[in-house]
């Protein structure tokens, strides 16, 4: 039986015209035709929500709405998260199984006790949001967020947008979002889900999906927004920054590049393979679309596997990998993408013996290339990953220079003694996260997207100086 | 296999699907038996035919003498006999290490029905399969253990008691038919996955076991497949009374 589902989420009584279905199996995606007016009248509209409820709401109240919302997706049996488990894999042709163990991860990670964190995190008093609060150098503070946010959302990772959704929720901003083609449909679930626990909550969202860049209203929400928040490649972010005229934040995360890091300690004999089993993950989950995945490692000598017999194990546990979750179905440019760099590096390998090529047979399933001296080179992604042998993992800095503005992730396998010095060096490079091997695509609450804050980065901090509080207290009227 | 008949249990899907299809694959006429599923084992037989293949749904409940004996006469009027008999048929079971019943809260009656859906099931086949076997003088049995029963990584206990009847039953049904040239032997798979009853066992004992496996992942039905397919094959004429583990080398005997 057909299914009819929305790819968009409005507040009530906006009206909006389906002007394009996409068909998935017996799901049929529909998609809104929008006009500037209509656009332009749901702005006001969340702004007006927003005002008479959301920007009333405390804290408290919102982080219990969110975390009730998380609660009925963390249900396996609950309607939509069961929808959404069948229809992303569709959507977006990644394995199933890595799509259900990764939403229900992902969205742990908004329960209240983490919730809390992120507000922890980056407020000192969380209080701050509700009411001015006294700050220990005299006078108050109180924090205002955007009224209203506008999102525009990746598709690489199914339910990321969740994730800025949430944080213009925790500032009590109305929020429209702008979906992926690659991704439609998560968004416009979560805001049916903040419906269902609280219509009025969910009556300050909008999310719908447009051709970014195309449509005339686009420019016109730019002008009306608050802030705004830019997930997408790096001319995305830059073309839609250089849009924005106000002085009003403006996030973007663009294109990253992540790499991990194998030390000699975690070559032993009996940790080897739990090493290779963990990057094996952290490179296959989504296939490393996330900017979290690694797209290279470098592999210190010394452990009972020199790094040319660690890229061979890797190769085997990525086809093992590829046995039991298969990596999406490529389009033509990625496949050449990946047919290219073995090409380039299978003839390199003819005549020098510190380059090899492991790859799956036929397809372009995985593929992992041996240098036998650090280097550096971003992936063509889609299960390709480069491993760099190295004397020791100090020795590669020197290689990471020429990315540092794109660098993010290190996911690090050393022992407790040489954390710290390690991270210091890669902090200085340009790293912004240092994570565990098998960790790398998990974000957690609080932590430091791209090295900036997620919440505090939005809002303005308005002080109460002292001076104002002590002038006030002459004027009350039974003052000594 | 060109035209050898075999008959595979519960075939409509899982580990007994993809059997059924290698067996097609190799050009053997196989019988798809279900219990309850006539669609799931139409979808069956439609993947063999278009493998080019030949394959035919039949229901039957194996723990039934009777259904049993109707089945297998019917096979023999459409087909001449029974070469192959898989026996891959357990009564519903799901694999979740969480809300698996302990030692103290098992009743007898659950013993009971895995005995009755593995053992009993086991026995009523190739009671009516012996016969003709006999006068064929060839003959090879397959039954699905389970290799819980040399490594109980989460004690199943009734699950894996069943098939522990089906393996002393096994063996000796292999002491007595030998000298007929039929040839019984075990599979017996590690945690297979994707399957309807491993589905639920959660991902952290599913990679737990992985860790512990050399080949590092999980058996696929496929795997199974190929196993059972090789016991069949002329190269396995030698071997009976025989439990091949199927589980990446995670138990060694």
């Amino acid at each position: 039986m057909e299914q009819h589902i929305l790819a968009y989420f409005v507040p009530k009584g906006i009206c909006i015209d389906i002007h394009e279905e996409h068909t998935f199996g017996e799901y049929i995606l529909e998609f809104p035709n929008l006009s500037s007016a209509q656009v332009m009248e749901l702005s006001t509209r969340l702004r007006l929500n927003r005002g008479k409820y959301l920007a009333n709401l405390k804290t408290e109240r919102i982080v219990e709405i969110i975390d009730k919302t998380i609660q009925l997706w963390l249900n396996p049996q609950y309607p939509l998260r069961k929808l959404a488990e069948t229809l992303l894999p569709m959507i977006t042709a990644y394995d199933a199984e890595i799509v259900r163990l990764e939403l229900k991860r992902f969205l742990r990670g908004f329960r209240k006790k983490d919730l809390y964190r992120f507000l922890d995190e980056e407020f000192d008093n969380p209080g701050m949001l509700d009411n001015f609060r006294p700050r220990k150098s005299g006078g108050f503070t109180r924090v205002y967020g955007p009224e209203l946010i506008l999102h525009f959302f990746s598709g690489n990772v199914p339910g990321l947008p969740i994730w800025s959704m949430i944080m213009g929720l925790l500032l009590k901003s109305a929020g429209i979002g702008k979906t992926s083609s690659a991704e439609p449909l998560m968004a416009v679930l979560f805001a049916q889900s903040l419906a269902e626990v609280d219509e009025n909550l969910a009556e300050c969202l909008a999310v719908l999906p447009w051709k970014g860049g195309s449509a005339q209203f686009e420019d016109l929400l730019l002008e009306r927004a608050d802030a705004v928040v830019i997930y997408g490649s790096s001319q995305t972010v830059e073309k839609i920054k250089n849009k924005v005229r106000q002085p009003i934040p403006v996030l973007g995360y663009g294109h990253k590049i992540s790499f991990a890091a194998v030390g000699q300690e975690a070559l032993t004999a009996d940790r080897y393979q739990d090493t290779v089993h963990r990057l094996a993950n952290d490179v296959s989950v989504y296939d490393q679309q996330s900017c979290l995945s690694p797209q290279l490692v470098f592999v210190e000598r010394g452990g009972v596997i020199s790094p040319r017999q660690f890229a061979q194990l890797l190769a085997s546990e990525l086809d093992r990998y590829e046995k039991r979750r298969p990596r999406a179905k490529l389009g033509d440019a990625e496949i050449h993408a990946i047919r290219s760099l073995r090409n380039r590096y299978e003839a390199m390998a003819i005549s020098n013996s510190e380059i090899d090529v492991y790859a799956s047979g036929g397809g372009t399933e995985w593929t992992v290339v041996y240098h036998g001296r650090p280097g550096f080179e971003g992936s063509p992604l889609n299960r390709t990953i480069q491993v760099f042998a190295c004397q020791c993992l100090e020795e590669a800095l020197s290689h990471l220079r020429p990315y540092r503005s794109y660098l993010q992730s290190a996911g690090i396998a050393v022992a407790p003694e040489r954390l710290e010095a390690l991270a210091h060096c890669l902090a200085q490079e340009g790293v912004s996260r240092i994570t565990a091997i098998g960790q790398m695509t998990l974000g957690v609450a609080g932590w430091h997207h791209d090295a900036r804050f997620n919440l505090a980065d939005l809002v303005r901090f308005v002080d109460i100086e002292r001076s104002a509080e002590q002038l006030a207290e002459l004027y009350d009227p039974d003052v000594e | 296999m060109q035209d050898k008949v075999v008959l595979v249990t519960g075939a409509s899907r899982g580990i007994g699907r993809a059997i059924a299809k290698h067996f097609a694959s190799r050009q053997a006429i196989v019988i798809v038996d279900f219990l309850r599923n006539s669609q799931l084992a139409e979808e069956v037989v439609e993947d063999i035919q278009s493998l080019g293949g030949q394959g035919f749904a039949l229901q039957g409940d194996v723990t039934q003498e009777e259904a049993v004996r109707r089945m297998v006469e019917e096979i023999v009027d459409s087909f001449g006999t029974v070469d192959v008999l898989v026996n891959n048929a357990l009564c519903h079971y799901t694999f979740n290490p969480k809300l698996r019943k302990t030692a103290w809260e098992l009743e007898w009656k659950d013993y009971q029905t895995q005995i009755d859906g593995s053992l009993r099931g086991t026995f009523n086949t190739c009671k009516a399969v012996m016969p003709l076997m006999k006068r064929q003088n060839f003959g090879r049995v397959i039954n699905l253990v389970t290799n819980l029963i040399d490594f109980p990584i989460v004690p199943y206990h009734d699950y894996t008691t069943g098939k522990a009847a089906v393996l002393g039953y096994s063996r000796s049904l292999a002491k007595e038919l030998g000298p007929f040239n039929i040839t019984v032997n075990c599979v017996a798979p590690g945690l297979t996955y994707p399957t309807d009853s491993s589905r639920d066992t959660q991902e952290d004992v599913r990679e737990s076991i992985i860790r512990l496996t050399p080949l590092g992942r999980l058996a696929r039905p496929e795997d199974i497949a190929g196993a059972v397919a090789f016991l069949a094959s002329e190269e396995a004429s030698f071997i009976t009374g025989q439990t091949l583990y199927v589980d990446g080398g995670l138990t060694m005997r």
